[in-house]
């Protein structure tokens, strides 16, 4: 029952940083039916920024309001990448064949990678301890701060997305979108800009997951992005792709479904039952738990 | 084109034919290379070019054909020619297996699952499932080229072997393009409900491209266990196929757009290897700009191959 109990607390930690990359990836897909394979690399690039704001621009202070101050920084940061990307990469190809934006989207991938491995170089850096090292025993479970602050902050920022999405102005412009292109904009909706806005609440999101992940994990390297962009990835279509609820549901799931087999099976083929998992699902629900039915377009 | 197909593929094959003997042992290597990874993106270009399958896993098929090869010598001394039937058949029954559960779904999730069959299949070599595939070190110490007691230990014969094997993945990708299957998964490429409306079965069709696909790139994976004498899990990772996922995109989905692609991505770097850790960095800027500046690829195929006796009712009535 321990074993159980503490690794539905791990895998709630570990599903919630899923959720929030996820969404970064299914709010892209939704809108641009585009797979952003530059997203993971993102989240990896987010841990070495935040590293050097930490390093360079707050004097390693770890304060409660320095933290924030380079939470807030390193998702400005890495939402201005994400325009960048989107204008670079992805908006000269709209009109193109789908799969000529994938290949840019890989490219886009490589470089970022390797540009960080070129910036921060190659070997595994140490995420500073922002978070004190704070644990509470509660009858053989143990719960560390760390793992309390990304399980609420990641429920408050997703619950503030949901609400978003689904209640403002720009939240409907969204949806809009994400249903059909060419009527949105004959709605007077600026689809230019819905895309751009996404890619900022994207990659602000994947910021934060990747700060997390640097928290959580503390090794972190330039590879990184590929690992947990395609856990995160798995978890957008495990939920139905362009679902945001369905990433939320699909990154917590995921995370948990790694805990069990981490604690009960074994880690060295953790990577293995996961796309089990997907394969098995994706037979018997082909659009993923919550996606929708929807017929392919003539 | 038809002036390029002329002159242009016999003069390749006679440069191709002499170039070992004009190069020293390292970049008679590298040409090695080059040969075994052209036809691993030809093979790859038969689900994903000719028939429109997302597959981002064919490092897999290569690699099992590489351990196919490496296990049989290995461990029952098979000499290395006699593996090659298994090898190839071996990755191509699993490319119909694998791809039979899975070819109806749509375009990006059939991506995400074969990425999810490369992972799984190297995560097997590294846990060394059922003590036979040598764990995260692989096998090495396999055998040299022999025929009939006839040794062929120098690199030459490798190289050789390696031009043998892609003029047949050539021959064969000719004669695909020339036959119905051809068309079928041309059709269907295209438009896959127009295609099932006219009858074809686009199930069976499907598969079929996964398994033969498969096939060749097993077949490839014997001559890269040759060339090393030796095969390891990381070879076969799945940045590999995206790799070839890419040169396939990239080139446009002809023969000379993929050896461009090839040629690009393997052996340029073995000429700037003091560039060696801008690489990816440079290879990610150029296949931003290469699909910017050409979306349909640097060589686009042309599907030009319809027999006369269909042209008969007139120009108009197929294209």
């Amino acid at each position: 029952m321990d074993i159980f109990l503490q690794q539905l607390a791990n895998g709630l930690t570990i599903g919630s940083m899923f959720a929030l990359v996820a969404l970064g990836y299914t709010m892209v897909y939704g809108v641009m039916r585009l797979i952003n394979f530059a997203h993971g690399d993102m989240v990896a690039a987010s841990a070495f920024v935040g590293l050097t704001i930490y390093t360079q621009v707050m004097g390693q202070a770890t304060s409660l309001g320095a933290v924030i101050v380079i939470f807030l920084l390193t998702a400005a940061v890495m939402a201005c990448i994400g325009i960048l990307l989107e204008r670079l990469a992805y908006r000269p190809l709209r009109e193109a064949p789908r799969l000529s934006a994938v290949v840019s989207a890989l490219g886009a991938s490589l470089v970022i990678q390797n540009g960080i491995m070129l910036i921060w170089g190659p070997r595994m850096r140490i995420f500073p301890e922002l978070v004190p090292q704070v644990y509470w025993d509660l009858g053989g479970v143990v719960i560390s701060l760390i793992q309390v602050i990304i399980l609420a902050l990641s429920l408050v920022l997703m619950i503030a997305l949901y609400l978003f999405v689904e209640k403002t102005r720009m939240g409907a412009a969204i949806r809009a979108s994400s249903i059909d292109q060419d009527a949105a904009r004959l709605m007077g909706i600026n689809v230019n800009s819905v895309i751009a806005l996404i890619f900022i609440i994207g990659s602000s999101l994947g910021a934060v997951g990747g700060l997390f992940i640097g928290l959580y994990y503390r090794g972190i390297t330039f590879n990184m992005g590929w690992q947990y962009g395609l856990y995160a990835f798995i978890a957008a279509i495990l939920g139905g792709i362009g679902n945001i609820p369905g990433a939320m549901l699909g990154g917590m799931l995921l995370g948990l479904f790694n805990a069990f087999i981490a604690g009960y099976v074994s880690s060295t083929w953790a990577d293995a039952f996961t796309f089990i998992l997907l394969i098995l699902i994706l037979i018997v629900r082909p659009t993923g738990i919550l996606g929708e039915r929807v017929a392919e377009k003539v | 084109m038809k002036a390029l197909q002329k002159f242009g593929y016999p003069l390749f094959f006679v440069i191709m034919a002499l170039l070992p003997h004009l190069l020293d042992s390292r970049w008679q290597a590298v040409a090695i290379t080059f040969l075994i990874f052209t036809v691993v993106a030809l093979s790859q270009d038969i689900t994903l070019g000719k028939s429109g399958m997302f597959n981002m896993g064919q490092a897999l098929f290569f690699g099992m054909g590489a351990y196919t090869s490496a296990i049989l010598n290995h461990q029952f001394g098979w000499p290395i020619i006699a593996t090659i039937p298994l090898a190839i058949l071996i990755p191509a029954i699993f490319g119909v297996l694998l791809a039979g559960p899975i070819v109806h779904l749509r375009g990006d999730y059939l991506l995400v699952v074969t990425i999810g069959f490369n992972i799984v299949f190297v995560q097997v070599l590294q846990n060394n499932l059922g003590g036979i595939t040598g764990g995260p070190n692989g096998i090495f110490g396999l055998d040299s080229l022999s025929f009939f007691s006839v040794n062929l230990t120098s690199q030459l014969a490798v190289y050789y072997f390696a031009f043998l094997v892609l003029l047949l993945t050539l021959l064969v990708m000719r004669n695909l393009e020339k036959s119905k299957t051809g068309r079928a998964l041309h059709y269907l490429r295209e438009d896959q409900l127009a295609a099932e409306s006219i009858g074809i079965n686009t199930r069976i069709y499907k598969i079929f491209a996964f398994g033969l696909g498969a096939g060749i790139a097993g077949l490839a994976g014997t001559v890269f266990a040759t060339q090393y004498a030796a095969v390891s899990p990381e070879a076969f990772e799945f940045i590999q196929s995206v790799l070839f996922f890419s040169i396939v995109l990239v080139g446009g989905s002809s023969v000379p757009g993929i050896l461009i692609g090839v040629f690009v991505m393997f052996v340029l770097p073995e000429i700037f290897r003091e560039f060696a850790t801008w690489r990816y960095f440079i290879f990610g800027f150029a296949m931003i700009a290469a699909m910017i500046l050409r979306p349909r690829g640097i060589v686009p195929a042309t599907f030009g191959k319809i027999p006369k006796f269909l042209l008969k009712g007139g120009k108009d009535g197929v294209e």
